[in-house]
């Protein structure tokens, strides 16, 4: 569910890929652009988030070349992936104003996923930190998401340079059941100590008269990845030909 | 759904005499479906359904969606031939717009499924909360209220499809009704299930948080009922015809003044008032997600009433007095 986030939202997150996905629709239903001002934001938005998921790319390498293992690196850059990760909700709010064309909700779903990822389940459960999947996901999202946000911002720009183009189209190949499977691993190890410590549940008698089982809640999240992992994924692959055989030939016009 | 194989194509159906021809191409395929080659101009586009409904009778006319554009909007069973921008050979596009329901089927299943739910809750059958509690009853009086007031909700509701509603567009897509009834029966066997448990804790304020949450509730229902009857008053059995609503003798009807869709307004008092009344989350969030339907309804009517009437009356909002 997560890691798909990002890198399913093809719609031009960046209000840019409208554009460099060019062709689309056959431009019956081209949008305008966002307005200069918008323009100029998300460029710095764009550029900032490239730039915080370059810190935690930079900072997993130190860690590893420092410590010469690769167990708990989490810790190292434990503070940048919570707020890059969490600035991410922002791109909710582009969505909600128009300056950005995807769908609110399903960004705020794939969004969502995330943040609840790291701070529902990572922060949340103390155990689960030095795990290797752990590493495995926010590996997978680090990549991810340096490719596109900087994708966005090159589209922004007007210049998109097309191995960029390429790789967001690509490397989620393996991305994302990296990712997934890193996610998946983390909830799955989270599991005893939830049920332990009855964490985030409420039981009766109480006066809301409600009750929920964070434990029953985090196997659910597991199930659900079953029906939508598939289906993000092969809407990837299919973007993925269009975008990129589009390219290939435009390229022979040019 | 099942698409008819191109047998069906250049079939010439059989047509009345006159001048126009009328020619029926898939929508997707632009494969041609049917020429009907002396149509007369005056027909409607209902009698061209059913014309083309000869040779497919698989594609009911409720089924069918017939457009000038591929991808534009559907025509209305009312629209003229001769009065749509077309030549002699008129192109229309087909889609199928799959297997329909009637509107009072859905409407029957959906709220009866609640009413029945409910129940089962409330009277406590085996397998829901445990052995020893099997058929026992609640010892708290707001349970058996809730109870009642619960049922009369749906009751009136099912009453009011059967007597009340006058529905200006006979059916709707069947894959609705599962969409409908896992919302309708699913949040009905939520509430239903916290609201009986033997653990329930009765309202914070006792009786007096019960008797506001009875008030309400009543009235919304009263509220909601009044509209009903003042909307099926403003459209005579049979017709079509859509006219602005404005309040009537019975002061429920009042509210007319300030919003375009008072039955929603009152459903939505009738549920915060139930929400109070049982003290449940889970209510509290059916309401919340109700209103948020509603409103969307509500934000449609209203649109629809301005672009139809030009004299439409400008304090009104859609659901909340002044607001919204």
């Amino acid at each position: 569910m997560a890691a798909v986030a990002a890198t399913a939202a093809t719609k031009g997150n960046g209000g840019g890929s409208g554009r460099a996905g060019a062709g689309e629709g056959g431009g019956t239903r081209k949008k305008k652009g966002p307005g200069p001002v918008a323009t100029a934001y998300l460029v710095i938005y764009n550029v900032v988030m490239t730039a915080g998921w370059l810190v935690i790319a930079v900072g997993l390498v130190r860690a590893y070349l420092a410590k010469g293992s690769y167990h708990s690196l989490y810790y190292s850059i434990e503070k940048p992936l919570k707020f890059f990760q969490t600035g991410a909700l922002l791109e909710i709010l582009h969505c909600a104003i128009g300056i950005v064309p995807s769908s609110v909700v399903l960004t705020s779903f794939q969004v969502m996923s995330r943040v609840f990822l790291i701070w529902a389940v990572t922060h949340s459960v103390k155990e689960v930190q030095s795990e290797d999947s752990v590493l495995l996901f926010v590996i997978a999202w680090t990549i991810t998401e340096i490719i596109r946000y900087s994708f966005y911002t090159f589209s922004l720009l007007n210049h998109l340079p097309y191995i960029i183009k390429w790789a967001r189209y690509t490397l989620f190949i393996v991305l994302y059941p990296m990712g997934v499977t890193g996610e998946l691993l983390t909830i799955y190890a989270a599991l005893p100590f939830v049920r332990q410590a009855g964490l985030y549940s409420i039981s009766l008698p109480n006066k809301y008269n409600f009750s929920f089982d964070y434990y029953t809640f985090l196997i659910l999240v597991m199930i659900s990845y079953i029906p939508l992992f598939p289906q993000l994924y092969f809407h990837m692959i299919h973007q993925r030909r269009k975008v990129l055989s589009h390219t290939e030939e435009h390229k022979k016009f040019d | 759904m099942a698409r008819l194989p191109a047998d069906g194509a250049g079939a010439v159906c059989p047509g009345p005499t006159a001048s126009s021809a009328v020619e029926i191409l898939d929508a997707k395929t632009r494969e041609k479906l049917c020429f009907l080659d002396k149509v007369e101009p005056q027909a409607t586009i209902a009698e061209i359904k059913t014309l083309f409904t000869k040779t497919h009778p698989q594609w009911y006319p409720a089924r069918q969606s017939l457009r000038l554009d591929p991808k534009g909007k559907s025509l209305k069973d009312e629209d003229v031939l001769q009065k749509l921008p077309v030549g002699t050979t008129a192109t229309l596009f087909f889609r199928d717009l799959g297997a329909q329901i009637s509107w009072v089927t859905v409407f029957l299943t959906e709220y009866a499924g609640p009413l029945f739910i409910y129940l089962l809750f409330y009277f406590r059958v085996p397998f829901i909360y445990g052995h020893k509690y099997d058929f026992t009853s609640s010892r708290h009086t707001v349970v058996h209220l809730a109870c009642l007031c619960h049922s009369f909700h749906y009751v009136k509701r099912l009453l009011e499809t059967l007597f009340v509603h006058r529905f200006s567009h006979g059916t709707m897509p069947l894959r609705n009704i599962f969409k409908n009834c896992t919302y309708y029966w699913g949040f009905a066997a939520w509430m239903a299930y916290y609201i009986n448990h033997p653990l329930y804790t009765p309202p914070t304020y006792g009786s007096q948080q019960v008797k506001l949450a009875l008030t309400i509730f009543v009235i919304c229902q009263l509220g909601n009922f009044s509209i009903h009857m003042a909307l099926r008053d403003l459209r005579p059995a049979g017709s079509k015809t859509r006219k602005i609503p404005y309040p009537t003798k019975n002061p429920f009807t009042w509210l007319f003044l300030l919003v375009s869709c008072p039955n929603y307004t009152y459903e939505v008092g009738s549920w915060i008032g139930f929400a109070i009344m049982t003290q449940c989350v889970p209510v509290a969030l059916f309401s919340l997600v109700g209103f948020t339907q509603m409103t969307i309804w509500a934000k449609g009517k209203h649109r629809s009433y301005l672009r139809e009437f030009r004299d439409y009356p400008p304090l009104r909002m859609p659901i909340i007095p002044f607001l919204l």
